[in-house]
């Protein structure tokens, strides 16, 4: 099996590059940075093992999100990007089957994360030295269900890569059926527990690997409630995930064959050329040709800027049809949340509602910024139209105006979309819920501008869609989501202060602060948070400004 | 500006990236309404050339001006004299040909009643009318170059710069093309045209300039050329009977360079050689054949063609490079 060449040249390919140079030295800094952190300095000895669980459990959890985070991009790109290069051509002209050519592409990834865990055996193995771990019930299953993460998730990533047109494509759409799979899933358990569907809603939740990893490492049922908890989430995790994987593997090898060139974009009927009934019912499903993606487009108006237009056009999902589905789906999903939390969910609270609601809301923003604004500028210059755009009288300021506000548009269209149900909460609690839907709504919009702010600027520094999308996703989600492990951690390892400090940095702890959501009552987060993410996004928008101007600049 | 005043000048053009030379110290205009051919080696400085023309490059030394317009300090106000298609399309996904039209006509400031009428024009012009509701990303190589031609005449500029426009184009393609070029220099647009497809280039292209390694070899219409590099003369001496060949090539061998090749075909009993020779010495050549009884039916010059200006100019090329690996290793 290793004299598969494909192995060898992804493995190697995937090392000589900086990025994983990089990602290495960083990964095992931080995992020894945990251990030096906690390492027992006190002359007591821990007989219990707590003060080595909290680490392990911190260094579980770093080690699911590095997975996470970073295996996905590799193979997402696997398959596209050699189709998008005419090497796929030329290896399916070799005599090695498909199934040899999807072999060599999972395992040089798993090549890839065997590495990444092997570099964070080390500070495993100092866990296990403080006593308190089992390797048989702890540190071994942990280990292997990472390794079932890894491949469930790179069969997803080449499965999707095979269907994909660009590399950028495919890493959206695997980062965001990664969002779906690892964090989604897990919201329906949340309402659904004591009622009809609990069952399938566990299942649901099952998907996640993240209740599998939080059984592991020995803590609570994440959502559950009252005293009653599931056991066997790893169990139900291993069966669905390996399910899974072989469809997905099954389905990605159908694609490798000739046929996946063998596809054409259909131009469609212009709607001019139909007639009849015919053009009727075109005019009535689509208001008279408003929203109607077949129509041809009027000139672009002098109100309007020209390169926001050009964003919205270029996008799979800008066209005004699309947008108007996105908003109702928001608007409907928002209402139907609150109608269902507020009727059903007896002793919740506006207040959880509320909090849900943010969760939803941020995730939204956190998947969407970076898949519509990460490619602003390295878009452009990956295709070379940057050069076509520098030919152009427009300024510098702008294009990046007219970039800058086709992704606001959106992202405000599709926030404000969810906001009826923030009106529910006031009317039914005025007094209380006013100040709070205020600060919880400056806090989403300091979220949006951080989200494109960060997005752009990685845009404006690297030449690829494809890495700007990848970094801006793990920069986002790591503020996100990273800083929630210190709250995970709070009391063991971290204080409160410590964990005050880090969650001030993450404008959803900001949020659901300001909505006092259980959990989060105790901390001091608004208006510190508004200052400092302020200033990271006005960085943010001065690296884009330089950049931008920079590159209009001749050379 | 005058319509005698040549469109394009330039003046000891210099451009430097570190120790490299890309450009070096290289001058020339252009006249209103001519095609100029711009050839040269892979990395021989032709794009950098280019992009400080368009206003893309600023060049470390020397000017340069379009319609009286300096390319360096107004480059604003070129944008709006030159359209430049470079050697990549720049496909955006997802638009449709008359809107990726329309986007570069708003972004050049045209009207939207205009510019309906401008992108109606430039699909006539390119016969690119049939394709302008088929989306952008799917067009066929082919179809792209015309969208990005008729891209390049949105704004009616009076200097149009072609970077590799033949560049993968089949044949049909290719005479398309090239009527389309000349349907512009018609239409009183200036062209700069690159190509390493040179008998296209050859045949629409009323001045030439030969860049190699930064510097300006040759520039001017095709037999200029030629005498700018020196270029050997290739000649064919056809016989009366194949069985004087032999005779006849000890007769020419004396009066050429020493490393000079003599070949011959006897099915066509053809006596075939290169070299730079004077009318005179040409002259002697035949009366010594007529004096040694050889029986000569055609005495012919062969016409020089672009493609053997290039291999000469790119011959010398890697002699001055070898010369200077050789000093080099002398040292």
């Amino acid at each position: 099996m290793l004299s598969n060449p494909i192995i060898q040249r992804e493995l190697v390919g995937m090392l000589r590059t900086r990025r994983t140079l990089v990602i290495q030295i960083l990964l095992v800094a931080t995992f020894a940075l945990l251990v030096i952190l906690r390492w027992p300095s006190d002359p007591r000895v821990d007989l219990n093992g707590a003060r080595s669980m909290q680490v392990f459990r911190l260094f579980g959890y770093g080690l699911l999100s590095a997975i996470i985070l970073l295996v996905p991009a590799f193979p997402a790109a696997s398959i596209v990007r050699e189709k998008q290069q005419g090497t796929l051509a030329l290896l399916l002209n070799t005599p090695m089957t498909a199934g040899q050519i999807y072999l060599g592409k999972l395992l040089g990834v798993l090549g890839f994360v065997m590495l990444v865990l092997m570099l964070s055996l080390p500070s495993a193995v100092a866990c296990y030295a403080m006593g308190g771990i089992s390797f048989q019930q702890g540190l071994l299953p942990l280990y292997l269900l990472l390794m079932l993460v890894a491949l469930q998730y790179s069969s997803l990533g080449l499965l999707i890569s095979s269907h994909a047109t660009s590399t950028d494509s495919a890493m959206k759409l695997t980062y965001g059926a990664i969002l779906v799979m690892a964090v989604v899933t897990l919201g329906p358990y949340l309402f659904l527990q004591g009622v009809t569907g609990e069952e399938v809603a566990g299942w649901l939740r099952s998907i996640s690997p993240l209740p599998a990893v939080m059984e592991i490492l020995g803590q609570r049922d994440l959502g559950g409630q009252g005293l009653e908890v599931i056991a066997g989430a790893h169990w139900k995790y291993v069966m669905l995930s390996v399910i899974s994987t072989v469809v997905m593997s099954f389905l990605t090898l159908r694609r490798l064959n000739v046929r996946i060139f063998d596809e054409t974009r259909a131009q469609g009927v212009m709607t001019h050329e139909l007639k009849g009934s015919e053009w009727l019912w075109r005019n009535i499903v689509y208001m008279a040709g408003v929203t109607d993606p077949q129509r041809r487009r009027g000139e672009i108006s002098r109100l309007f800027n020209p390169v926001m237009v050009k964003e919205f056009r270029c996008r799979r999902f800008g066209r005004l049809h699309w947008i108007l589905r996105l908003v109702s789906g928001c608007l409907v999903f928002s209402c139907v949340l609150t109608i269902i939390g507020l009727n059903f969910v007896e002793g919740w609270g506006v207040e959880r509602i509320g909090g849900i609601l943010v969760i939803l809301q941020v995730s939204l923003v956190v998947l969407l910024t970076p898949s519509i604004t990460a490619g602003l500028i390295s878009g452009e210059r990956e295709s070379g139209s940057w050069q076509l755009l520098q030919m152009t009288p427009m300024s510098a300021w702008k294009i990046v105006r007219g970039k800058l506000m086709s992704v606001v548009y959106t992202l405000l269209l599709l926030v404000m979309a969810t906001l009826p149900a923030y009106v529910i909460m006031i009317y039914l609690n005025p007094d209380e819920m006013q100040k709070k839907v205020i600060e919880v709504l400056i806090c989403l919009l300091v979220t949006v501008v951080f989200c494109i702010s960060v997005s752009a600027a990685i845009s404006s520094l690297v030449r690829t869609t494809a890495v700007a999308t990848t970094v801006s996703f793990c920069v986002l989600v790591s503020l996100f989501a990273g800083t929630l492990l210190f709250w995970l951690g709070e009391g063991a390892p971290f204080g409160h202060n410590l964990v005050e400090s880090v969650l001030r940095w993450n404008p959803m702890a900001a949020a659901l602060a300001a909505m006092e959501m259980p959990g989060f009552t105790s901390y001091d987060l608004v208006p510190h948070n508004w200052y400092i993410i302020g200033s990271v996004s006005l960085v943010g928008f001065l690296i884009l400004t330089f950049q931008t101007l920079r590159l209009t600049r001749p050379q | 500006m005058s319509e005698a005043e040549p469109v394009v000048v330039v003046e000891n053009l210099t451009k430097c990236y570190g120790d490299l030379r890309a450009v070096d110290d290289v001058s020339f205009s252009i006249d209103r309404g001519r095609i100029l051919g711009f050839i040269g080696p892979n990395g021989a400085g032709k794009t950098t050339a280019i992009k400080i023309l368009v206003g893309l490059a600023r060049p470390t030394s020397g000017r340069a001006f379009i319609s009286g317009v300096n390319c360096v300090t107004d480059a604003r106000r070129i944008k709006r004299l030159v359209g430049y298609m470079p050697d990549t399309f720049g496909r955006y996904s997802n638009m449709r040909v008359r809107e990726y039209l329309d986007f570069f006509g708003a972004a050049f400031g045209i009207s939207p009643k205009k510019r309906r009428k401008r992108i109606d024009a430039v699909l006539e012009i390119t016969n690119a009318t049939y394709m302008q509701d088929r989306y952008v990303d799917v067009l066929s190589h082919g179809m792209a170059q015309r969208v990005g031609i008729a891209r390049t005449l949105l704004h009616d500029p009076e200097v149009l710069v072609f970077d590799e426009p033949a560049n993968g184009l089949d044949p049909e393609a290719r005479i398309e093309m090239r009527t389309l070029l000349l349907r512009l220099a018609e239409l009183g647009k200036t062209l700069i045209v690159t190509s390493h497809i040179l008998p296209e280039l050859s045949r629409i292209c009323d001045l030439v300039a030969i860049i190699s390694n930064g510097k300006l070899r040759a520039f001017g219409t095709l037999p200029e050329i030629a005498e700018q590099i020196g270029q050997s003369r290739m000649i064919e001496i056809q016989l009366a009977s194949s069985d004087q060949l032999v005779a006849a090539r000890e007769r020419v061998v004396p009066w050429l360079p020493e490393d000079s090749q003599v070949d011959i075909s006897e099915t066509e009993s053809l006596l075939r050689f290169r070299a730079n020779l004077s009318e005179e010495k040409m002259n002697q050549i035949i009366q010594d054949l007529v004096q040694a009884s050889i029986s000569i039916s055609q005495f012919r010059e062969l016409q020089t063609d672009l493609e053997d200006a290039f291999v000469t100019v790119a011959a010398e090329d890697s002699r001055e490079v070898r010369d200077g690996e050789q000093s080099v290793h002398v040292e």
